[in-house]
């Protein structure tokens, strides 16, 4: 017991559930120190629009909502937290039928999807380029890469989805932006179909697309540094020096240790797939839980809110505590814990 | 000896020094007892791993110890509580490191490195004498003329020039003692001699006591042959004495061995060499330190039921000026081949 | 001990870098003969030119590095004479480790620290054509040899290895594929003495049951000492003196080399004097005229400072 304890990945494990707390309780309290109470402008509205009396609209609305704005902050938050325990994320405040849980279960897959897809384009086509990079190192592969890196990775993504739909959909009409909006073209029957699949490719383009401009250059340029710094071991020149042909160097010795410092990078990037990027959802009207996020906030709608934070602090606590396991796995000396041999 | 007389510098006495590994406990040094005496040269030896630095760290002031007690000039190290005793402390004690490229800020002009410690401990009154005071340091380490050094970059100086600026720096406060840890063993053969006499010179000159950490044995043996030698292994002190004597006539088995091992820059010599064989080759790491004398299962003289029961103490073997912890030795035993 | 064929000559080589300062003439005109059997010592200090010819001859000099002049040939088991430097990257690679294999300096990053040591040989083994299981059995009794625990080490990473083991299986690797020729590169020299005894213990045996030629680079003039059968100083890239190791050590001809001796403390002896070489060695993007050791020779006369001197035999060996 005191081993499992005092082990690295129990402490890990621990660490992380804290995190979690944390977060959810802080973003239940900070949501309700936000000026603009959704309860309150609907009830406003029943009284506006319905002419309830003040007290019809609000206990209209408590039942309604499952939730009791004169209940005290610190009831709710006990509430918040035994409803989670049990999964339940509550009701949407806004669209009153939906549970919260399903909500999100419904916008998940479009972002895991698109900014997943995204990322593993990027990383292993930066991850190869970069490699490529340094290994011909000042050549022109090298220079121009290196350039072109440089100047995307200093753009934000959300220039890039504007340029993209100003010059390259509006100007140029290269791209037919408005069939592509959204996350499917209605009236396509979803399922295993070729259709269905190369319609979800091509609305997912553009975010996508976006998504890899904007991160394949950091991926090029850590690779590449990483693998001049690996080049310069001692054991690259060894191997060579062993007669081992370039291949196999460039891939188990070159290669392979280069991307170690990158896995643990390539981790929490996973972390962040979930949350999506909340502005390229919305240029382009992608249906994923970025977008979702945005709408909720729009709308003061608390328990929206609260439940995408949760997935999004979950999903990044897991993918770290993932990269280092992941780190451990590839690295055998972190592996095995350090030295036994003395000198 | 006259250094003898003199009241030590440092006093280290049963000094134990661990560090926490994870969630084990390294025990670098256990039960050190040592003492620095003003003017001499101390040499500490061994192999990696042995706490020879750990020692010269905690001699010079810049490591805590864990257990034991140090006292420094007669007084308990804790003793030291106002801020203006403990810079004077820190001044009296300086440390010379293995690398000097690593150890001279690359940005500042050879100038620069020297005054800092001057104008920080207000060695000078004003600028003339700051000025003479950086001439004379720059002589005082043989690199001359001074003029030309004086605005130059580290990096502009030779291995050897930047290990006596180094040394240079460590004058700059008058230490009444400098650890010198590895402090030529990145400098060249031909350049090494010049900058250890130099040492040998400044001590006599300045009156400063000289604590060389090397793994070295030819090259301890020919520093301090005036001096003493400690040999280290695992975190203790296995035999420490005059250099003539230890080198001569080595006591402790470890130190045979270690003596035994090193090659000769003569082939006759070093060909012609008795080869000490041990039972094992592979030093056991600090995590497992072997009970009893820690060098018991590679020892060629162990004795089973002795060595192997409890850590032996430093004392004068018959036959022997120097003290050793071996405990056949110390019984008087003769050390025979262990058959097992 | 050499049987007086020669295995490797190396003739007249000369070997530049390019930096942002100019051109450094690292190696100049260097020439010597390894037989078969033979060890020979190259010592001198750093910067000297010693590694940059050993990896020069190997073709794995820096992309900055030139070899501008000088031929290497090389004679085969079969006395087939191989013209290394003529050699084509495909016809190199096949040439490294089963002609000519290394040894090299710092145990620990000499190896791939994410891959099994028998990744290492496997991969090596497979670079050549050698079979897995043959390799293996090789690797095992090579290990036996050096006395390593051989299954325990071939499954085992680098860093679970102490710092003698790894360089004791650097050793054995070097050996897999029975070359003639091994240059080790300062193999001794970040080890502890202990272990430092063991490697050159281990070295000795190996050369007698396989009776390999090698050149060892070293500044220590202690293990050169112990080890070569000729040694050959260098100073500021070229050989300055060379001869079997008894001439070298107890009848040095050059100034130099009597500098390095009397500046090597010794355990044996009882208190010594030893000198150092005043000066330091001189900026090869700009050498020196006439013979480069002159500003630091106590024997200096105006001839030195103007006239190169060859290198010729003074006594009779």
């Amino acid at each position: 017991m005191r081993k499992l304890i005092r082990s690295y990945t129990f402490r890990t494990v621990v660490q992380g559930l804290i995190t979690i707390w944390a977060v959810m309780t802080f973003t239940f309290f900070l949501i309700r120190l936000m000026p603009g109470n959704p309860a309150q402008i609907k009830i406003d509205e029943y009284v506006d629009r319905y002419g309830m009396s003040e007290d019809q609209a609000r206990q209209q609305v408590a039942t309604l909502f499952n939730y009791d704005p004169d209940q005290p902050v610190f009831e709710q938050y006990v509430d918040y937290l035994s409803d989670l325990v049990r999964f339940d994320l509550g009701r949407s405040l806004t669209s009153t039928e939906t549970p919260v849980a399903e909500q999100i279960l419904r916008f998940l897959p479009w972002t895991l999807f698109s900014v997943g897809l995204a990322l593993l384009v990027a990383f292993s086509l930066g991850v190869l380029v970069g490699l490529a990079m340094a290994y011909w190192r000042g050549g022109l592969l090298d220079n121009v890469m290196t350039v072109f890196a440089s100047v995307i990775y200093a753009i934000p993504d959300y220039i890039i989805a504007l340029l993209l739909i100003m010059v390259a959909g509006v100007q140029l009409k290269l791209i037919p932006v408005g069939e592509l909006y959204g996350g499917s073209t209605q009236g396509i029957e979803p399922g295993f179909t070729v259709e269905y699949i190369l319609d979800l490719l091509k609305h997912a383009f553009l975010p996508v697309f976006t998504y890899v401009l904007a991160t394949i250059g950091g991926w090029m340029l850590t690779m590449k540094s990483s693998t001049i710094s690996t080049l310069g071991e001692d054991y690259i020149t060894v191997a060579r020096a062993r007669g081992l042909p370039e291949r196999r160097l460039l891939t188990a010795y070159v290669g392979r240790n280069a991307m170690l410092p990158l896995m643990t990078r390539l981790a929490i990037s996973i972390g962040f797939v979930v949350g999506g990027s909340a502005i390229i959802e919305t240029l382009f009207l992608y249906p994923g839980l970025g977008r979702n996020l945005v709408l909720a906030i729009g709308l003061r709608d608390y328990t929206t809110m609260q439940g995408i934070f949760l997935v999004i602090a979950i999903s990044v606590v897991v993918s770290n505590i993932l990269a280092d396991l992941l780190y451990g796995w590839l690295d055998p000396r972190v592996r095995l814990g350090g030295d036994k041999g003395t000198e | 000896m006259s250094t003898a007389q003199r009241a030590p510098l440092v006093e280290l006495k049963h000094v134990d020094r661990f560090f926490r590994k994870g969630n084990a406990t390294l025990k670098v040094l256990q039960d050190i007892n040592l003492n620095v005496y003003p003017n001499e040269i101390l040499c500490l030896v061994g192999e990696s791993g042995c706490g020879k630095t750990t020692t010269g760290k905690i001699i010079a002031g810049l490591l805590n110890h864990s257990g034991g007690e140090v006292n420094v000039q007669g007084r308990p190290l804790a003793s030291y509580s106002d801020r203006r005793e403990k810079a004077h402390l820190r001044r009296t004690f300086q440390i010379v490191h293995q690398d000097p490229f690593a150890s001279l800020n690359p940005s500042h002009t050879i100038a620069k490195i020297l005054s800092f410690p001057l104008l920080r401990h207000k060695m000078v009154k004003n600028r003339t004498e700051l000025a003479a005071r950086l001439l004379e340091l720059l002589e005082l380490v043989d690199l001359t003329p001074p003029q030309d050094i004086l605005n130059k970059y580290p990096h502009q100086l030779s291995g050897g020039q930047r290990q006596r600026v180094s040394i240079a720096r460590a004058l700059t406060v008058q230490p009444k003692l400098i650890v010198a840890d590895e402090a030529v063993s990145m400098v060249d053969v031909s350049i090494r001699i010049g900058i250890l006499k130099m040492l040998l010179r400044l001590k006599e000159e300045l009156d400063i006591a000289i604590v060389f950490i090397t793994h070295d044995l030819a090259l301890a043996k020919y520093f301090a042959w005036q001096g003493r030698i400690a040999v280290m292994y695992l975190g203790r002190i296995v035999e420490i004495g005059r250099t003539p004597d230890v080198i001569g006539n080595p006591a402790h088995p470890y130190t045979r061995a270690l003596l035994a091992a090193v090659p000769e820059a003569d082939p006759d010599v070093t060909r012609a060499k008795e080869e000490m064989p041990l039972r094992s080759e592979d030093i056991p790491g600090l995590l497992n330190i072997p009970h009893g004398c820690a060098f018991h299962p590679r020892c060629p003289f162990f004795v089973p039921g002795l060595c192997d029961a409890e850590v032996p103490k430093l004392a004068v073997a018959r036959g022997f000026n120097q003290e050793a912890a071996c405990a056949p030795l110390e019984l008087g035993l003769p050390l025979t081949t262990y058959a097992g | 001990m050499a049987d007086g064929s020669v295995v490797l000559s190396v003739e007249d080589i000369s070997i530049t870098y390019t930096t942002q300062r100019g051109i450094v003439q690292a190696v100049s005109n260097v020439s010597f003969d390894l037989h078969a059997g033979e060890t020979l010592a190259l010592i001198g200090e750093s910067g000297c030119g010693k590694s940059t010819i050993v990896l020069g001859l190997i073709g794995l000099l820096p992309k900055t590095g030139k070899i501008t002049t000088g031929k290497v040939t090389y004679r085969r088991r079969d006395g087939r004479l191989i013209d290394v430097l003529g050699l084509n990257k495909e016809q190199m690679r096949q040439f490294l480790w089963n002609e000519c294999s290394m040894v090299f300096q710092g145990a620990l990053n000499s190896l791939n620290p994410v891959l099994k040591i028998s990744s290492m040989i496997y991969d090596t083994a497979r670079a050549h054509g050698m079979r897995a299981d043959e390799a293996k059995k090789r690797a095992l009794s090579l290990f036996e040899k050096v006395r390593l625990d051989p299954l325990r080490v071939f499954n085992s990473y680098p860093h679970e290895l102490s710092g003698g083991m790894r360089q004791r299986v650097l050793l054995a690797t070097a050996l897999l594929l029975r070359p003639q020729v091994v240059i080790m590169d300062e193999p001794t020299t970040a080890v502890d003495i202990l272990t430092q005894r063991s490697i050159i213990k281990v070295l000795k045996q190996l050369r007698e049951e396989l009776n390999f030629s090698v050149i060892f680079i070293s500044h220590d003039l202690a293990v050169a000492a112990e080890i070569a059968d000729t040694v050959a100083t260098m100073y500021a890239g070229e050989i300055i003196e060379k001869g079997p190791v008894s001439e070298v050590f107890y009848r040095p001809r050059h100034a130099y080399t009597l500098g390095l001796l009397e500046a090597a403390p010794r355990l044996s002896t009882g208190a010594e004097e030893l000198m150092s070489i005043p000066g330091s060695p001189p900026d090869l993007i700009d050498p020196p005229k006439g013979c480069k050791f002159h500003m630091r020779c106590r024997f200096v006369t105006d001839e030195c400072k103007t006239t190169k001197p060859p290198l010729q035999a003074s006594s009779p060996t």
